[in-house]
């Protein structure tokens, strides 16, 4: 509410509206001594070019972009074509994409151990990850009492900040013995479960942040419409509020599985390392497919990579295919980024 | 509409005793007391902040939905505090419907904000979903207008549509009490005029309680009016004596626009 | 009018679920709790006995037992450092130019795509960006330099992204206010919007700051497994192993007779810079508070 305004003193047009004492002073004829200011030459060179400076920041970014992505395929190509600098023999997409069979020392190069694996470790991870995230966006958002809230909120910052080596020597000294002795007669328990497992604890807080987001930016009136007509708060949850915030939920899951699909070290340290994982599955019998799935060593494209790359010589067909599963990486990461702005659309449609 | 001649025939509904209400520190409604009848609609005015829409929402507790706040007094419906421990609170709120301030349509089609209601109690069979959803929309006078493009969204209709929509939601329900909170606060002349035709007929089973900012609304639509100042009951009786010969000055002065 | 609607009941089984739920998403909140507790306190409980100012003064071995990380330690803090200094100004001038000068168009949803892509980009690519370009076609080799640099791409993104938010956070009123006393833009933004900013900035950096210290893979393949036999060496062109690479390579490598304890006070150490981050975030988190209320 605006003040109500004082009197003011009478004055005539011409006279200036200032205090009562300077009003005074100018019209006794002495001319107040303010000087005309000025935007100097240089502030305003500077003005106009500056943000130049700041746009090529701005392209640097997208030249990144761009350069990483040609750096890996230039590299990545070499293990399919003949080009300069490469001094091995070359393979065909076939034999790299199609195949399972992963012999470098015997000229085989099939990768799709590694994106089975990826796909693996990262599926299991989001089937934990993603309804718990979702889950406990919603306990943050709107069942929580703010204490807890508050608490919630620190867990998930500092799970966040965990270094992956930590989680992974976390895997590797406690819980992969703790597994083995618990299920597996004290045989070591590398693989799947254990990976995915810490997986989906260092991807949770990135679905948690970005759903507790989802739930509080949906009005309150939609939760409230529905209780009034005699939900229970769980129906309004699973009725209403859920379905609401379909789209960014979707989106918190999509940006998850893009970091799980990127981690390489915390994996390394506790899945076993094992290119031949899917021909080990097949050939052993003594346990039943799914505990044999979940335990038995394997590798993934990241950690193939940490594993390998030291140990082959640039130029190689082995360091090149090993480029072309890092471009791969790349270009799945991409598409993710992608398909949420697909979904951000979707969103505002 | 009933006029003081007439002498009351319908049975109190909801009756208040010494109400206060608390939110924190603050008191927001104090020592109210009054009794509102059955099939009828009862207005409440009152300046803004004078904690009509609090008191509203007491009778169907919704705002324990998203703040912890402290109720003392009576409040019966029927006869049985709804404030008494054992009261289920979701069942509370199947038997008062409510309408806010703001159309409130979920993100779904027209037809799954109509049988959203039905769904949650366990109505499945197609038929009698179509059945009630008609009903609904029939008695909030949308039928007509909304019949052909039930499958499309409900966020597309006009704030109008979207309100009326929204008071089929509740009746969908087949509450016994409707509350309305500033209902046409957001729309327009012919909108309103609609909603208070709406009213009119709604009322013939059901007890209605409106909080409008709007005197001639509450003059329009309503058999008892309440007239709320800071928190407290300053007078309630029939529309008609209220804005022909109220007993408080000060209600005379809030009617005759010399305040609020 | 008749009324078809029946009364309806609210049903038994909605009533169950509804409290069924309120308990499992109070267990999985707790769970996450629980998690987190067992973990830091698994960490620290593991690597206390280790904790000693032998053990962060001492060089490390080769070979032998008893080894410490007094260079890791030098060197993970000096490549956070570099790494930020090279950061800052790029992210900075991203951020000044999406908030201010990219307008609302389709450049500034182009320069988001790539800000995002970016920051989405996995570690592991990063550092094979690093190898390729730093390490081999620069001839930098395992260093501090290739380090510093291919950490700094992990930073910008990050530091880009929560310049321009907290650039978009300041009140339209106090930019109006300096528009209207005839100041330029670039006065505008380097007086009044980026000292308003400023604290959101900051926590941003500090975040970053954390999430390079504890950077692994991008160093294993740009700033290598070995550190300098001079202490404390600033040079940039000698390899640079930091802790988070040590922890890592000692598990791995397995030449190490004390490898297990070594990595488990490296761990410990680890946490405790980071709860010490972390508390320093809350701290800057509470005064943006006060200030906004």
């Amino acid at each position: 509410m605006a003040e109500p305004m004082p009197d003011l003193p009478e004055t005539t047009l011409d006279a200036p509206l200032l205090p009562d004492g300077l009003a005074r002073i100018a019209t006794q004829g002495t001319p107040c001594p303010t000087p005309v200011f000025r935007q100097s030459h240089l502030h305003r060179l500077a003005d106009r070019w500056t943000h130049l400076l700041f746009l090529a920041c701005t392209l640097l970014v997208v030249l990144l972009i761009g350069g990483i992505l040609y750096f890996l395929a230039a590299r990545g190509a070499g293990a399919f074509f003949p080009l300069a600098g490469n001094t091995d023999k070359v393979v065909t997409f076939r034999e790299v994409f199609l195949s399972t069979n992963w012999d470098p020392g015997d000229g085989h190069f099939g990768i799709v151990p590694f994106i089975a694996g990826t796909l693996a470790v990262t599926g299991l991870a989001l089937l934990v990850a993603a309804p718990t995230g979702v889950l406990t966006g919603v306990f943050i958002a709107k069942v929580a009492p703010p204490w807890m809230r508050n608490v919630m909120r620190q867990v998930m910052d500092l799970l966040v900040g965990i270094p992956s080596v930590v989680y992974g020597i976390f895997g590797l000294t406690i819980i992969l013995p703790m597994v083995g002795h618990a299920w597996l007669a004290d045989a070591p328990a590398a693989g799947f479960a254990v990976s995915a497992a810490i997986l989906a604890v260092m991807i949770v807080p990135t679905v948690v942040s970005l759903s507790t987001d989802a739930f509080e930016s949906l009005p309150s009136s939609l939760d409230e419409g529905s209780q009034a007509l005699g939900s229970t708060r769980w129906q309004a949850i699973w009725r209403v509020l859920i379905p609401a915030a379909r789209p960014r939920l979707l989106t918190a899951t999509v940006l998850g599985l893009g970091r799980a699909i990127g981690e390489a070290m915390a994996v390394q340290m506790v899945i076993g390392n094992n290119p031949q994982w899917m021909l080990l599955m097949r050939q052993a019998t003594d346990q039943t497919p799914v505990l044999r799935f979940l335990f038995t060593p394997a590798a993934t494209l990241t950690t193939e990579l940490v594993q390998e790359l030291p140990n082959t010589a640039s130029g190689s067909t082995w360091n090149n295919v090993l480029f072309a599963m890092g471009l791969l990486l790349y270009l799945m990461t991409m598409l993710l980024i992608l398909a949420t702005r697909r979904l951000g659309r979707q969103e505002h449609a | 509409m009933l006029s003081p001649q007439t002498p009351e025939t319908k049975p109190v509904k909801l009756s208040v005793r010494n109400l206060d209400f608390r939110y924190g520190e603050k008191k927001v409604l104090d020592g109210l007391s009054m009794d509102i009848h059955a099939e009828r609609v009862t207005a409440i005015i009152g300046p803004s902040g004078c904690g009509k829409s609090t008191f509203l929402k007491c009778f169907n507790r919704i705002h324990e939905v998203s703040s912890a706040v402290q109720v003392s007094g009576q409040m019966a419906m029927d006869g049985v505090d709804i404030y008494r421990g054992g009261i289920d609170q979701v069942d509370l709120r199947r038997r008062v419907g409510m309408v806010f301030q703001k159309p409130n349509p979920f993100p779904k089609s027209i037809y799954e904000n109509v049988a959203f209601g039905p769904r949650l109690f366990g109505v499945r069979d197609r038929a009698t979903l179509d059945g009630l959803v008609e009903d609904a929309l029939r008695k909030s006078a949308l039928w007509d207008e909304v019949k052909d493009r039930l499958k499309e969204s409900a966020t597309g209709m006009s704030g109008g549509q979207q309100q009326r929509l929204c008071i089929a939601r509740a009746l969908a329900v087949n509450p016994e009490v409707l509350l309305m909170d500033e209902p046409c606060s957001a729309l327009d002349p012919i909108a309103t005029a609609k909603i208070e035709d709406l009213i009119g007929e709604l009322k013939e089973n059901l007890t209605i309680v409106i909080v409008t900012h709007n005197m001639q609304q509450a003059a329009r639509v309503s058999d008892y009016t309440a007239f709320f100042w800071l928190g407290k009951l300053i007078e309630m009786d029939l529309t008609e004596r209220i804005f022909t010969t109220p007993r408080e000055r000060m209600t005379e002065d809030y009617i005759t626009g010399r305040f609020g | 009018m008749t009324s078809r609607v029946p009364a309806f009941k609210v049903r038994a089984t909605a009533r169950v679920a509804d409290r069924a739920m309120h308990l499992a998403l109070w267990l999985i909140a707790l769970t996450f709790v629980a998690v987190l507790i067992g973990f830091v306190g698994g960490i620290l409980k593991e690597g206390w006995s280790e904790l000693n100012l032998g053990f962060l003064t001492r060089m490390p071995e080769a070979l032998d037992a008893g080894g410490g990380i007094k260079p890791e330690l030098f060197n993970s803090l000096y490549l956070v450092a570099l790494s930020l200094a090279l950061a800052m100004p790029i992210g900075l001038g991203a951020g000044i130019y999406m908030a201010e000068y990219a307008g609302q168009g389709r450049a500034l949803r182009f320069f988001r795509l790539c800000v995002e892509t970016l920051a989405a980009t996995p570690s592991i690519v990063l550092a094979l960006f690093g190898m390729i370009l730093l390490v081999q076609m620069l001839g930098w080799s395992f260093s501090i330099r290739s380090g510093a640099v291919t950490l700094a791409l992990l930073n910008i993104p990050v530091i880009t992204r929560v310049t321009e938010e907290s650039l978009r956070g300041v009140p339209r009123e106090l930019l109006e206010a300096s528009y209207g006393l005839g100041a330029t833009k670039l006065q505008t933004i380097l007086k009044v919007a980026l000292p308003y900013a400023a604290t959101g900035i900051l926590t941003g950096v500090v975040l970053t700051a954390g999430r390079a210290f504890g950077e692994s893979a991008i160093l294993v393949f740009t700033a290598g497994t070995n550190v300098s036999q001079h202490f404390p060496d600033f040079r940039l062109s000698v390899p640079g192993e930091t802790l988070s690479v040590h922890l890592w390579y000692v598990t791995s490598d397995g030449t190490l007779p004390d490898a297990t304890q070594i990595a488990a006070g490296t761990a410990a150490v680890m946490i405790l810079v980071l709860l010490a981050l972390n508390l320093l975030v809350r701290l800057l988190d509470r005064a943006i508070r006060r200030r906004t209320r």
